[in-house]
């Protein structure tokens, strides 16, 4: 999930309490005001994979099952009371909690889970394109999706049948996208699979039947381009849960500068991503608290594709690795928020090691370029020039700052760059870039999200077009970890793949970061998660 | 034909006195006097750069955000680079880009109003009306436009600004030389025999120029603002180091609380460079017409 | 009269046509693939398809301009690449922040602008005349986008005296039903809401109004100079008249005739302004909108963006020149 952020994903994420970790006696009212970077893209909790969009639809829907909170991995159940997987790890049954009430009245039960998980299963083509998440985790859609079906055993009992058994089956299940909506609203927002044009899905562009769940807060109304309003939901079926504040309105605030400055003027209470470059500000400024996300669970790499010259040289992308200063570029675009990379996977994920990268030394790199036997040293180099991501912050001055640093070991930089969602990622994809800034956020705790998914995985059989990074043997001790049968054997094979991947340098990474939020110091009971599952019902506002 | 060169002789262009006449008026015009001073402040920013900036814009040479010092006049950047030297090349860019794109503009609108006004007839009716459509987009989301269709890049942010002006341009010398058809020395030319386009190019050309040369000025102040404002969104030249004031703007205003005078020194290079160009402009336009003087 | 009128409407069409080509031609000399910009990076093969089905992009070219053309005219001005949102409903329930914006500059610009020309014309020349000239330089030679910078930190930051972002406090969950708040306050009885709302407008104002301030100041000094060594205003001078009553009911009178023909030239530069005024004051109108469409390249917002804003260019011209035509008959005969 390299450009998409959704919450509720599982992880080596650590959940840091950042005001009071014990159960705050929060004080009531008010109403929240929560800067996103961007706009919401829909209302529909499964036709959507961005993060804005997640942030405020976790608010509002529940899933089956979620994830304990401090921990990242352990699943407990929400909507669901209990749940039980068969012996042969294909039918999961779970028990649901009773009295629920969606928030247009109608009543929580098997009929509801079942008329949306069999709207997943059946999704038309024409809508699979917004809802990458479900396709994705489920290999497909209709015959060819790992969910074969959905089946009410009693009112408050349904049984999820797969094809073939999947151990992070559960883990996925906490995703929003699978959020279980209330099926008079889909039906009435024209998401039951009837409609194909996705304009003409009120449920999904802020109309009839517009994020109808049961969660904490209750869809009120979305101003397209500028802000969403939801409120409480007073019959919460979780009474310890009920929100303290009256209604929260996230306004999508583009510019950075203008977060700060909202927060210091207090039009703003909560800012759920600012800049590293406003760091300085919001630390010096009394009223405003900084907060820590915890751990990262990201990696920002400079990305390199092997079929062209002088990249394939490895000692040349060893060079590289000894030509970036790495601390010059953490405490300058990150403000310190970040870690030196010391692996393509943050630390914290299972098996991941101190690879013992290359650091900053310029007499290295140069000796290694004479080493190399290169005479040619230019390099099309890209940076995307309209977005920010949580591992690259300032993609424009970290793409000077790297340049500069390259160009100062001897190497000739082209620079380009492109708009990140309408050339960017499509050409680095295709193999069209020689070398760019890229990163990738995890989806789940495993190291195969990252080594394997994310970056050198094998796509087809073949090395992905992407890196065209060649490695059978790598390919093969990754294939073989996945499907070990024992914890030590899985361990030696991802440290062998580490290993495997350290020789090669096929990459460049650079850091793991760590995305801050910033409040007013007003603000309580706000709980910090790395992948931005933050619920928002026990925030109170401390003030009169 | 003989004779007509001798008409052209004396009919052309007023005696040398209109020029003299407004070079002095222009010199005892303390506003226009302010305005040159600015320009060749920035002109000299421009064109010098290389000599008196301290240091390389695109050398990473100091710490991070430093405040302005000895060293440093304006401070450094996020990078360390010195804002002083950025600020200088940035007068380059926009000096290059500004007068290359009025100049395109002159020419195009200059081709296209001579063109309109001195046939007329049918093709003045689609020259005008094309102008129209022109006029018609408000020009910073002409020039938007038109970068975001060709790409980003120098030469494209050129084009685009000179797209956004060429229509009043050609309208402003189309208008000038409609008032001059009934002058009386283009009458007497016509009378005497001289073909059209001598009458166009030896006698009206030189007369309906005035305006378009204030004008020019005037908008070579805009041009460096709507340089800077498509840098500000974004629409800069390619190479993300280029020291483009707007570029740069778009950085600095991330320190706004913590680093205020990046932004004032970045915006104030802006400010003096338009001023510059408006009071010449202005000095001009009463220099050149003597029946605004007061 | 109605002749000028019909005359002007039918001057407009073949600008129209033009425009129509134009931005036709705009959308597809775009680099990149449509599918690409439209459907992102998880799209099928299948949904490519459908979509350049659906667009008409297989068509022949004329055909492809009649399509854009029939849809345009039925109403039909597309929808966002990214959300799905029609233009027009997104459109119209922005327009109203720029319409209360644009506004606001215009009464920022005329209410500061004509008293300011009228007391440097007073005494042309003088030090109060300078330093009023001096102030109206800065105004068009300043950069909205530094102007609004420079407001946001000095009045919103650091005085704490305006707020900086938005059109109303979000806290206050107003429910707009025109759009235009100023309005909407009003009818819903809520002073203070609607004291929220011209404090939320001060600042961007300011910004937009400040190159109209500047042209309109220098505008009316200019006519004021003029008509007052007109010989009527020396007659009802000599007459022994007030000055204020000479002022009033003679020199203003005739300077603004011009002042109202720059207010309509202002008006494509205002909307222009907006542009970038609505992005530095986080405004929820068309510029803000039409910017994050550019920046999000989702190009039938911003192709038809510009076709309404021509549009409206052209009607704000025609009633500016026709309430020109009624103010001074002379034209019409032309």
């Amino acid at each position: 999930m390299k450009n998409l952020r959704i919450g509720a994903i599982l992880g080596a994420l650590l959940m840091v309490a950042a005001a009071c970790s014990s159960t705050p006696v929060g004080k009531a009212g008010g109403t929240l005001i929560v800067a996103l970077p961007g706009d919401i893209v829909r209302t529909d909790a499964a036709l959507m994979d961005d993060s804005n969009t997640s942030y405020v639809i976790q608010q509002v829907v529940e899933t089956l099952v979620g994830l304990e909170p401090g921990s990242t991995s352990k699943v407990i159940p929400v909507l669901a009371e209990s749940y039980v997987m068969s012996a042969d790890g294909l039918t999961y049954t779970f028990k649901l909690r009773s009295g629920i009430k969606f928030h247009d009245g109608t009543e929580f039960n098997a009929d509801a889970v079942v008329f949306n998980y069999e709207r997943f299963i059946g999704l038309p083509t024409e809508l699979r394109d917004y809802a990458f998440y479900i396709g994705d985790i489920f290999g497909g859609y209709g015959s060819e999706s790992n969910l074969e079906s959905a089946t009410k055993i009693d009112d408050l009992t349904v049984a999820i049948k797969l094809r073939k058994a999947s151990s992070n089956f559960l883990l996925t299940q906490t995703l929003q996208v699978f959020a279980i909506q209330s099926p008079t609203a889909l039906v009435l927002g024209k998401a039951d699979n009837t409609e194909t044009d996705v304009a003409k899905i009120t449920a999904a562009t802020g109309g009839a039947g517009a994020m109808v769940g049961t969660g904490p807060f209750k869809f009120v109304k979305w101003t397209v381009g500028d802000s969403v309003e939801v409120e409480k939901n007073a019959e919460y079926w979780d009474k310890a849960k009920v929100a303290y504040v009256d209604a929260i309105i996230f306004k999508a605030v583009a510019e950075e500068a203008q977060r700060v400055n909202g927060l210091a003027t207090g039009e703003i209470d909560l800012a759920q991503t600012i800049a590293p470059a406003t760091i300085a500000a919001i630390a010096a400024n009394p009223d405003l608290q900084l907060i820590d996300r915890g751990s990262s669970f990201n990696t920002f790499q400079i990305s390199m594709n092997h079929t062209y010259a002088p990249i394939s040289n490895p000692k040349i992308r060893e060079a590289i690795a000894y030509a970036i200063d790495y601390d010059f570029l953490i405490e300058t675009f990150y403000a310190g928020a970040a870690v030196r990379a010391t692996n393509w996977m943050p630390a914290g994920v299972a098996y991941a090691k101190d690879l013992n990268l290359p650091g900053y030394d310029v007499e290295k790199a140069k000796q290694l370029i004479e080493e190399s036997g290169e005479t040619d040293l230019t390099i099309d180099f890209w940076y995307p020039n309209d977005v920010s991501r949580p591992y690259m912050p300032d993609p424009k001055g970290l793409f000077e700052a790297i340049t500069a640093n390259l160009e100062a070991v001897g190497f000739t930089i082209n620079p380009n760059s492109d708009g990140w969602r309408e050339g960017y990622l499509d050409d680095e994809n295709q193999g069209k870039y020689e070398m760019w800034l890229l990163g990738w956020t995890g989806d789940w705790a495993g190291p195969d999200n990252f080594l394997k998914t994310a970056f050198f995985g094998y796509k087809n059989g073949a090395p992905s077009k992407e890196f065209a990074y060649k490695n059978d043997a790598l390919d093969k001790a990754m294939n073989d970890a996945l499907a070990a049968g024992t914890e030590a054997e899985a361990k030696t094979l991802w440290e062998t793949a580490q290993d495997l991947i350290r020789a090669d340098m096929p990459t460049v990474p650079v850091a793991n970061s760590k995305p801050q939020a910033a409040a007013t110091i007003d603000l309580k009971g706000f709980i910090g998660s790395a992948a931005l599952n933050e619920p928002l019902n026990l925030v109170w506002l401390d003030r009169p | 034909m003989l004779r007509a060169a001798l008409v052209d002789a004396q009919l052309a262009r007023p005696p040398r006195g209109l020029w003299g006449d407004a070079a002095r008026r222009l010199r005892r015009n303390r506003p226009a006097m302010v305005g040159l001073i600015c320009i060749t402040l920035f002109a000299s920013a421009a064109i010098l750069a290389p000599f008196i900036a301290p240091f390389d814009p695109y050398a990473m040479n100091g710490s991070s955000l430093d405040a302005p010092s000895l060293t440093h006049l304006f401070g450094t950047d996020l990078l360390g680079r010195d804002i002083f030297s950025r600020v200088l090349y940035g007068a380059q860019i926009s000096l290059f880009v500004g007068v290359g794109a009025v100049a395109i503009a002159l020419v195009l609108g200059g081709v296209l109003g001579a063109i309109a006004g001195g046939f007329g007839g049918r093709i003045d009716g689609v020259i005008m009306r094309t102008t129209d459509v022109f006029l018609s987009i408000p020009s910073i989301l002409l020039a938007i436009g038109i970068v975001t269709a060709l790409g980003r890049g120098m030469p494209q942010l050129m084009l685009a600004i000179a797209v956004s002006y060429a229509p009043t341009f050609a309208r402003l010398l189309r208008g000038s030389l409609l008032a001059l058809r009934e002058a009386d020395y283009v009458v007497a030319a016509r009378t005497i025999g001289a073909s059209r386009m001598r009458i166009l190019v030896r006698h009206m050309l030189p007369n309906a120029l005035t305006p378009l040369i204030v004008q020019a000025t005037l908008v070579l102040a805009t041009a460096i603002i709507d340089i800077a404002g498509l840098g500000f969104l974004g629409l800069g030249p390619s190479d993300p180091r280029t020291p483009e004031w707007g570029t740069m703007l778009v950085d600095a205003r991330r320190f706004m609380q913590s680093a205020p005078h990046i932004v004032v020194f970045i915006g104030g290079a802006i400010v003096i460079s338009a001023i510059g160009f408006n009071l010449l402009g202005d000095g001009l336009r009463e220099s050149l017409d003597p029946k605004l003087k007061r | 009269m109605g002749r000028y009128i019909v005359r002007r409407l039918i001057a407009a069409i073949p600008v129209l046509i033009g425009l129509s080509i134009l931005l036709f031609a705009y959308i597809r000399i775009l680099p990149g693939d449509p599918c690409v910009a439209i459907l992102g990076q998880h799209r099928t093969p299948e949904a490519c398809a459908a979509l350049r089905e659906n667009l008409g992009l297989d068509l022949p070219l004329w055909e492809q301009y009649i399509r854009y053309l029939t849809n345009t005219l039925s109403g039909d001005l597309g929808a966002s690449v990214i959300n799905s949102q029609p233009f027009l409903a997104e459109f119209l329930t922005r327009f109203p922040g720029t319409v209360e914006l644009t506004i606001g500059a215009l009464v920022f610009a005329l209410g500061a602008g004509i008293p300011l020309g009228r007391i440097a014309a007073r005494k042309v020349g003088g030090r109060v005349d300078g330093l009023i000239t001096g102030v109206s330089l800065f105004g068009v030679s300043i950069p909205v986008f530094v102007l609004g910078l420079a407001l946001v930190a000095v009045f919103g930051v650091i005085l704490e005296w305006l707020p900086t972002q938005g059109r109303i406090d979000a806290r206050a969950r107003f429910d707009a039903t025109s759009g235009l708040l100023l309005i909407d306050t009003l009818f819903a009885g809520r002073l203070d809401l609607f004291v929220d709302v011209v404090r939320h407008l001060i600042l961007p104002s300011i910004a937009l109004g400040s190159i109209p301030l500047a042209i309109i100041a220098r505008i009316t000094r200019a006519s004021v100079i003029e008509v007052v060594n007109e010989d009527y205003v020396r007659t009802a001078r000599s007459k022994g008249l007030k000055e204020k009553t000479v002022d009033n009911r003679h020199v203003m009178r005739n300077a603004w005739l011009p002042v109202t023909t720059v207010v309509g030239l202002q008006a494509g530069g205002l909307l222009g302004g907006a542009v970038l005024t609505e992005t530095v004051f986080v405004w929820n109108g068309v510029g803000r909108w039409v910017v994050d469409a550019i920046q999000n390249r989702d190009y039938p917002i911003v192709q038809s963006t510009i076709l309404v804003f021509a549009l409206i260019f052209l009607v704000v011209n025609l009633l500016v020149d026709i309430g020109y035509a009624l103010l001074n008959p002379k034209i019409r005969y032309q």
